[in-house]
């Protein structure tokens, strides 16, 4: 007599599927956290580094690289197109216990200065563009770059606000976020590390984003595509001296 | 103590799928760690600013120093009486398991992993991030200050002992872990275990030539190559659903519709 009945192998296997699905969202929410806060995290703590200049071109060049290898896993292994997606939303699950628990409740850094980039649209694009075209080559393509440009028009309806201009009582005219960052002092990041508004070309003020966008498109495609090779490698079933 | 075997395989018959598949090791295992993060962080904070930062303090010793030399003493001691536990009552008879037990065993290995999955969010995403917030704050004196006594010291060992006892526990139970070594599974739990080792490197970097926390600076760079290990966890699944699959389809006399882990098989 089988141990089973049909009804209940079939509530075994969705019991199954909640460990995998709880296990890879947890371990997800770890992995990419970790490479989020130790490669582009400065940029994507603080108000004032979110400047139009490094933080649009650093932080979706370095960010899709878990979206592209999840998406091949669960693309290949599970036809589902929710790989960037489902990636994204463990990053910012992980970033906001933070933001509130950490540098607001215990150092006490007002949520506004810290509040993590949204990558969401930007997310939901590559994943529709791998859904559509059924091409990592295509996905590299369109999908990095959508990516990369729908990361800034996403973020700016929140931080228009703190662009706003204001003129600091010692003189320099500044937008509010650096202003804020200046008057809140942070120990341990000086002053001359800090890279907002350091550039050649200063003249050409706003116009700098679409441009820093761009390149952050076309370096994402070439990054897509080496993470999708990483994710294809690391999803196979390697067996070491098998006896 | 008594052995893992096989011969007894049989009586687990009895129990209902529900008793052999419940949830209560899942959520016991989550909601003991939570809890214990929990008052961890209420530790913290209470005491990390009014006792922690002043390294040669009397305070810092009763409040942080003691708990450091504790948390390592008790880590070192679980870490060896589990694996020697699960080695211990390991089955000698693994090529007489039957489909039945096997498929529970898979189960016990899937509350392992998501017991590691779960405890090295905390470690490697929570504490790490409130370091940052710890450095943002405080110029750092010394190695040992009251964010990296939870974090390297408290959080890491925690999630590497369990993520050992995971794999040692898959070896010695199941056929398909046992026949070899898999190397998803090695880096899953291998490569976060590497990021308590790279603490050596990021602490004796800040303390010869950065003493800043900019957190993107390449001294840092160490833990993410060591935390994309944890795709290792597609790798694991891609192993373990198609014999899962194999395994429900015997058990129910072929009765299951194959889902999503079947195409992994295919």
């Amino acid at each position: 007599m089988a141990l089973l009945t049909q009804s209940q192998a079939l509530s075994l296997e969705r019991k199954f599927d909640i460990i995998v699905i709880v296990a890879a969202f947890t371990g997800t929410v770890a992995g990419y956290h970790i490479h989020q806060m130790l490669t582009v995290g400065d940029w994507d703590f603080w108000l004032d580094w979110k400047d139009r200049r490094w933080w649009v071109t650093l932080t979706p060049i370095l960010l899709i690289t878990f979206p592209a290898a999840t998406q091949y896993f669960m693309w290949e292994k599970m036809r589902l197109p929710i790989g960037a997606t489902f990636c994204v939303m463990t990053l910012h699950f992980g970033q906001w216990m933070n933001r509130v628990f950490n540098f607001y409740m215990w150092a006490w850094f007002p949520v506004t200065f810290t509040t993590p980039g949204l990558m969401i649209p930007s997310a939901i694009f590559l994943d529709v563009t791998l859904m559509m075209t059924g091409s990592y080559m295509f996905t590299a393509l369109f999908g990095g770059m959508g990516w990369s440009l729908l990361f800034y028009p996403s973020n700016w309806t929140w931080l228009a606000p703190f662009h706003l201009a204001v003129k600091h009582p010692s003189g320099p005219l500044m937008s509010i976020a650096d202003l804020m960052g200046m008057e809140y002092v942070r120990s341990a990041t000086p002053e001359y590390i800090r890279i907002v508004e350091r550039g050649t070309l200063r003249t050409f003020g706003r116009d700098v984003t679409p441009v820093s966008s761009f390149f952050a498109g076309f370096i994402s495609g070439i990054i897509y595509l080496w993470w999708v090779w990483m994710g294809k490698v690391i999803s196979r079933p390697v067996w070491l001296s098998r006896t | 103590m008594a052995q893992y075997r096989t011969e007894a395989a049989p009586a687990k018959r009895a129990e209902s799928a529900e008793q052999m598949f419940g949830w209560g090791t899942f959520f016991k295992c989550q909601v003991a760690i939570s809890i214990f993060y929990i008052l961890i962080r209420i530790y913290q904070q209470y005491f990390s600013w009014s006792k922690g930062l002043d390294f040669f303090s009397e305070d810092f010793r009763v409040y942080w120093w003691n708990m450091l030399i504790g948390e390592l003493i008790i880590e070192a001691s679980v870490l060896t009486f589990t694996l020697g536990y699960i080695w211990k009552t390991r089955d000698r008879n693994l090529d007489r398991i039957t489909p039945e037990e096997e498929l529970r065993r898979f189960w016990g290995l899937g509350m392992w992993i998501v017991t590691f999955a779960w405890a090295v969010y905390w470690g490697a995403s929570f504490f790490t991030e409130q370091d940052g917030t710890w450095h943002q704050t405080v110029i750092r004196d010394t190695d040992f200050t009251p964010s990296h006594i939870i974090e390297f010291y408290l959080s890491y060992p925690i999630y590497i002992i369990i993520g050992i006892n995971a794999y040692m526990w898959a070896r010695t139970r199941l056929p398909l872990f046992a026949k070899a070594h898999s190397l998803p599974f090695i880096l899953t739990v291998g490569g976060p275990a590497m990021i308590f080792v790279n603490v050596a490197l990021n602490e004796w970097g800040h303390t010869f030539w950065i003493m800043e926390e900019l957190f993107v600076a390449p001294l840092h760079w160490g833990f993410v190559t060591l935390g994309w290990c944890l795709f290792g966890v597609y790798g694991v699944a891609a192993a373990m659903c198609p014999r899962i699959v194999e395994l429900l389809k015997i058990t129910s006399d072929n009765k299951i519709v194959a889902g999503w882990a079947s195409k992994s098989a295919s």
